[in-house]
């Protein structure tokens, strides 16, 4: 099954869309390993890293993919569309603009935008997406979506490597449902089967900015910092909540990702903050780890409210600026040590 | 850029003319902060904060005073006082990455400095939109939450490169219907009325201002240039919060009427013959280093275009509906040139080039504001590769001072001012 490619800073593309049109969707994480020069021709090196690595991936393998979706996201989602098109060949690009509101006119307009993308698909594969099709996507969506739950659960219970976690949203992100859903089993199977938490490790929840690559989950396991709970786009977003059921499918997606757990590229900051909380509520953490990725604005801008609201509860945050890299940086490995030490002394 | 290198034959410092009547810019700007006091001592009156790309006739419409951060922001940075209100927030923990006017906008708040360096007070609204940035929304919502302020966003849809006729209008629904959710938001907030008697007349006058603005920039298509962006820069401002009352217009009648005697008797700006290239500046300037544009005539070079100050002078028509009406808002809102595309970017500047007679352009890669920052390399070679004239990518900040190196802009700009040279031979 053939690979449909997606520019999604969050988690706005309706994947179900792609499934019953018979692709693969899979989501640009660009390469941290790479150098981003090919990129760093059309953008500026204060534009966001993980985008600019997207454009990297995108100028090597575009000509893999059947096409490229572009989900509206962040800031400038829109203006990194603009130099793909003149840039990355591909037969398919389509821009899906996801309102940011959820009020009527949001509702109306995106039911308009989902019926763009499927015409769109359509047109250019000659298939024809009907709402069976639809239905029977958002099943095997919500069946990974339940797996995944399963999966992430084990986190504070086992000694589950922060990478593992990852690489299974990596997987999920990246390669076909079935396949998907088969290893999910195996792995929920094989993580039940590790040893209890450790000991030696704080328990964290990870938000802000996503992390697409293994290489900065492993430092957190170095430093100490066993993420049990995250509200990121890569992680818990995804399956956070299920679809539900009704009687149009394209209600059903839009009620589904009008309502998933906010991010900071949506309003508002107090819908973010209320999923946060009710995350702290369910899973016992020892602190929490607001990380920025270099030159992310929505979570920069969202950091600062956000933490000290979770000060104020009375959490222990840590917050940091981060580059995209695989290079472990020592200072903030040494800052993370710290503050878990720090942790320590105050029991 | 602190001494002219290549200044008049004599070495002698050129100095740029201003017209007769910029100095009556003080009136509209007086009057509005008058307003202010007023509407701020009128228990009925009400006030609100807004942004860029904002319909501000709504706010007339309904009797509410638009204060404005970014102005104010602009005002802060031009006293000297923007550094000092962006550390505040940054000691608060916003990123040195972070838009300099919101950081600015922070500090002013919070520190409580006087309207007339850039202050700002609390408002009974806000309102804004993501036309241009989403930075908007993060902020104005930043501040209305601190502050405990109704907020309301209008969510616009990208109008992307290639954007077909239909998906346009299915955007323009989507706006107009926030549209008749702003003015149910208003009136829940404030008690008042639509009065479509008061719409027309503020529409009217709104219509007269942009009008009367886009007239000016077809004077400014003369040669020598009448009416350079130093000036343009700080009086597009009844623009930014004026349209729909008659003092912006007044001002802006004066400043036409000066252009026309100036290019009837084929005078510029520049002191005669010392006009040699003629630039368009794209971004929103350096607000605490102004003097920036008039060192570039020290070059003779004058800045004969902006598409930023352009941007805030929309063509508007009058509609005989008010779903007329809300609909053209809505177009507008999504057709700035300041927010066009990619593809409407060059397609824009390589016709302003023409039309203005351009021998270069400056592009200024903005760090506090990435969406217009993003594409200009290719804007450069489309239009070195179209027009065949120089262009430079300037970095730096609106606001942020931290990011101006004197010697480094010099270098620049001399650079630059040397290639239209070689390009004219």
């Amino acid at each position: 099954m053939k690979k449909l490619a997606y520019f999604d800073t969050a988690h706005e593309m309706p994947l179900e869309i792609v499934m019953a049109a018979g692709f693969t969707p899979y989501k640009i994480l660009g390469d941290v390993h790479q150098s981003n020069d090919p990129a760093d021709k059309y953008l500026s090196s204060f534009f966001c890293p993980a985008a600019r690595s997207w454009l990297t991936e995108a100028l090597a393998h575009s000509k893999e993919w059947a096409g490229i979706v572009f989900a509206q996201g962040c800031n400038n989602t829109n203006r990194h569309y603009d130099i793909w098109k003149l840039h990355v060949e591909t037969p398919f690009l389509h821009w899906f603009g996801a309102p940011m509101l959820d009020g009527d006119a949001a509702k109306k307009y995106y039911r308009v935008e989902l019926q763009r993308l499927i015409s769109a698909l359509e047109k250019k594969f000659a298939v024809k997406i009907t709402p069976e099709k639809i239905k029977e996507a958002i099943g095997k969506s919500n069946a990974l979506k339940k797996k995944l739950q399963s999966l992430s659960a084990l986190r504070s219970q086992k000694d589950i490597p922060n990478s593992d976690y990852l690489a299974a949203i990596i997987k999920y992100l990246t390669e076909p449902a079935d396949e998907v859903y088969a290893w999910l089993d195996s792995e929920i199977a094989r993580w039940n089967s590790k040893p209890a938490f450790p000991s030696g490790k704080k328990r964290f929840l990870l938000t802000g900015s996503d992390v697409t690559y293994t290489g900065w989950m492993d430092t957190l396991d170095e430093c100490g910092i066993r993420v049990v709970r995250d509200d990121l786009s890569v992680g818990e977003r995804l399956f956070a909540t299920l679809i539900p059921d009704r009687n149009d499918p394209l209600d059903a997606l839009m009620e589904y990702y009008m309502g998933i757990p906010t991010p900071a590229t949506r309003p508002t900051i107090q819908k973010r903050l209320d999923y946060l909380r009710k995350a702290l509520r369910e899973t016992k953490v020892d602190g929490v780890f607001s990380q920025n990725l270099k030159f992310c604005e929505p979570y920069a801008y969202d950091s600062v409210p956000v933490n000290n609201a979770l000060k104020a509860d009375g959490y222990q945050v840590i917050h940091l600026e981060r580059d995209f890299s695989p290079a472990v940086d020592q200072q903030l490995t040494t800052r993370l040590m710290a503050f878990a030490e720090m942790m320590d002394g105050g029991k | 850029m602190d001494k002219a290198k290549k200044s008049g034959d004599n070495g002698e410092r050129v100095m740029m003319k201003t017209l007769p009547h910029s100095k009556d810019l003080q009136w509209p700007m007086l009057w509005w902060i008058g307003m202010e006091k007023l509407y701020r001592t009128l228990p009925w009156k009400k006030t609100a904060w807004t942004c860029a790309a904002f319909p501000i006739e709504i706010m007339w419409i309904y009797d509410i005073f638009p204060d404005h951060p970014e102005n104010m922001a602009t005002v802060a940075a031009a006293r000297k006082q923007s550094l000092r209100m962006i550390e505040h927030a940054e000691g608060l923990g916003f990123s040195r990455d972070l838009c300099s006017y919101c950081k600015t906008n922070i500090g002013a708040y919070d520190t409580k400095i006087k309207k007339t360096i850039g202050g700002i007070s609390k408002p009974d609204l806000v309102l804004c939109t993501n036309a241009i940035c989403d930075t908007h929304w993060k902020w104005f919502q930043i501040m209305a939450d601190k502050m405990d302020v109704p907020f309301f966003m209008l969510d616009i849809p990208k109008w992307v490169s290639g954007t077909d006729e239909k998906t346009l209008e299915g955007n323009i629904d989507y706006v107009a219907a926030q549209l008749n959710d702003l003015m149910v938001f208003i009136e829940k907030h404030t008690g008042k009325k639509m009065d479509e008697n008061r719409m027309q007349k503020v529409l009217a006058k709104s219509m007269e201002l942009t009008a009367l603005w886009r007239e000016i920039y077809e004077h400014r298509k003369a040669v020598p240039s009448p009416y350079s962006g130093a000036e343009t820069s700080a009086s597009f401002f009844p623009l930014v919060v004026l349209p729909g009352v008659q003092i912006g217009v007044n001002f802006f009648k004066k400043i036409l009427a000066d252009i026309k005697v100036l290019t009837a008797k084929g005078e510029g700006t520049m002191p005669q013959g010392k006009e040699k290239y003629r630039v368009m500046w794209e971004g929103i300037p350096f607000w605490y280093r102004m003097r920036f544009m008039y060192d570039l005539a020290q070059y003779g070079a004058v800045i004969a275009f902006e598409p930023y100050t352009f941007s805030f002078a929309p063509l508007k028509k009058k509609c005989a509906t008010m779903q007329d009406t809300l609909r053209d808002v809505a177009k507008i809102i999504m057709d700035l040139p300041y927010a066009y595309n990619l593809e409407r970017r060059i397609e824009h500047f390589e016709k302003w080039i023409d039309e203005y007679k351009l021998d270069g352009v400056i592009l200024h890669e903005n760090m506090s504001c990435r969406p217009s920052s993003a594409g200009m390399v290719d804007i450069k070679e489309a239009i070195m590769r179209d027009k065949g004239v120089p262009v430079l990518i300037l970095q730096g900040d609106m606001n942020d001072p931290r990011t101006y190196s004197e010697e480094q802009m010099k270098t620049r700009v001399e650079a630059f001012i040397e290639l239209m040279e070689a390009n004219k031979k």
